[in-house]
């Protein structure tokens, strides 16, 4: 009877066993193909790169002085590129083209804005050669930043397939030295400005009512009243004062890319470089505009410093004021007393 | 007019300016980025070259 019982133990473990040989020869292979299969693998990397938060990175280690090497990866770099790319171009796109359209349209509705009362043939000093002199070291510089900074933004859908490679290789490479150095005459400029004008350019309730008249810019024959700068100037003033001051700090970082410290911060600047940029470059359209094409008799003030009285009068006519008073009081001074202009 | 072709001449002579202190006052990236057990004598015009 053990014999039988035995036999009868072994005949109920044989389909056992069978199983669990079938696991083994199933389940083997099953096993090496999760461990190797490399689209199981790049499924779980993504998983994993998704899982960074903004900021976070894969670090190695580097022996060389370059510390920032050690990043492998970093996943918010993904997004930065994305921008730069498709969200950039459309933002400046949008502002720097939408102005030129608004500008467009504001000459064909409204015209040029011209003297009223005509050029009297007298003028009066508005801006001092030195004055003249730290604008259009500004301007000037700041046109060769713009020209430059917008061929990184579009040059490679604008002006590649016109120049060919070659040509717009070396012309970018030019670009970006010029936008690199001409980058330090800008910022001082900017300082300058800042110091011989912030006197003339604080905000006062004289610019209230100069905004509630639109400046007089909508009406013919209607001008707020307005000392040396008006609202609108002041506007141009702070936007040039706050949008270079931040175009120059944020410049300085990307000249200086180890500054930083980091390269997620290093990607903030270079955002807040590139939109500033867009929209500084949308505004000064509307300041060329003005004072070139869009109002008779502006450009003469940066041109050859001095401006006919009668458009003084008409748009400046507290100032006007003021410097009759100052020429006035100054005349009436013995010996030494000459009126500046 | 003696204003802006001025501002124009300071530019240019502040931008030569500056670009030959900064390369006199900083390292070329061949060698402020490697040490000196990689350094290679002539780095040539690529990506890590003085150019």
């Amino acid at each position: 009877m053990p014999g039988s019982l035995s036999i009868l133990k072994l005949a109920m473990l044989r389909p056992l066993l069978a199983a669990l040989a079938l696991l083994f020869v199933f389940a083997q292979p099953a096993t090496a193909q999760i461990s190797f299969k490399p689209t199981a693998e790049a499924v779980q990397e993504d998983k994993l790169l998704n899982a960074l938060k903004e900021g976070d990175k894969i670090s190695g280690r580097v022996s060389i002085p370059d510390g920032n090497a050690a990043n492998l990866i970093q996943p918010a770099g993904r997004d930065w590129r994305d921008f730069h790319r498709s969200k950039l171009p459309w933002i400046g796109g949008i502002s720097i083209l939408g102005m030129i359209a608004v500008l467009a349209i504001f000459l064909m509705v409204r015209g040029r804005i011209r003297v009223q009362h005509g050029f009297s043939g007298r003028t009066i000093l508005r801006f001092s050669s030195f004055e003249r002199f730290v604008h259009w070291l500004t301007a000037s510089c700041f046109i060769v930043l713009a020209l430059s900074g917008l061929n990184v933004s579009f040059g490679r859908i604008l002006i590649l397939p016109l120049f060919g490679p070659d040509a717009f290789a070396a012309m970018s490479a030019w670009a970006k030295l010029a936008h690199n150095y001409l980058a330090f005459p800008f910022m001082l400029g900017v300082a300058i400005m800042f110091l011989i004008w912030i006197k003339n350019n604080i905000p006062g309730k004289l610019d209230i009512e100069w905004i509630k008249q639109g400046g007089g810019l909508l009406s013919n024959g209607r001008h707020p009243p307005a000392k040396r700068f008006n609202a609108g100037q002041k506007g141009i003033f702070w936007i040039v004062v706050i949008g270079g001051t931040l175009m120059s700090v944020s410049g300085w970082f990307l000249l200086f890319p180890y500054l930083p410290g980091n390269v997620t911060a290093l990607q903030l600047w270079t955002v807040t470089h590139a939109v500033i940029a867009m929209l500084f470059i949308a505004v000064m359209l509307a300041h060329i505009y003005i004072g070139s094409v869009g109002m008779e008799g502006a450009f003469d003030a940066m041109g050859t410093g001095e401006v006919d009285l009668n458009w003084a009068q008409e748009h400046h006519a507290l100032w006007v004021q003021e410097e009759q008073a100052k020429a006035g009081t100054a005349a009436d001074r013995p010996a030494r007393a000459v009126p500046a202009e | 007019m003696k204003s802006f072709v001025a501002a124009l001449a300071f530019a240019v002579v502040a931008a030569v300016g500056v670009a030959m202190v900064l390369n006199t006052i900083q390292e070329p990236s061949s060698v402020a980025f490697t040490t000196t057990g990689a350094r290679v004598g002539d780095p040539g015009h690529n990506l890590i070259g003085p150019s």
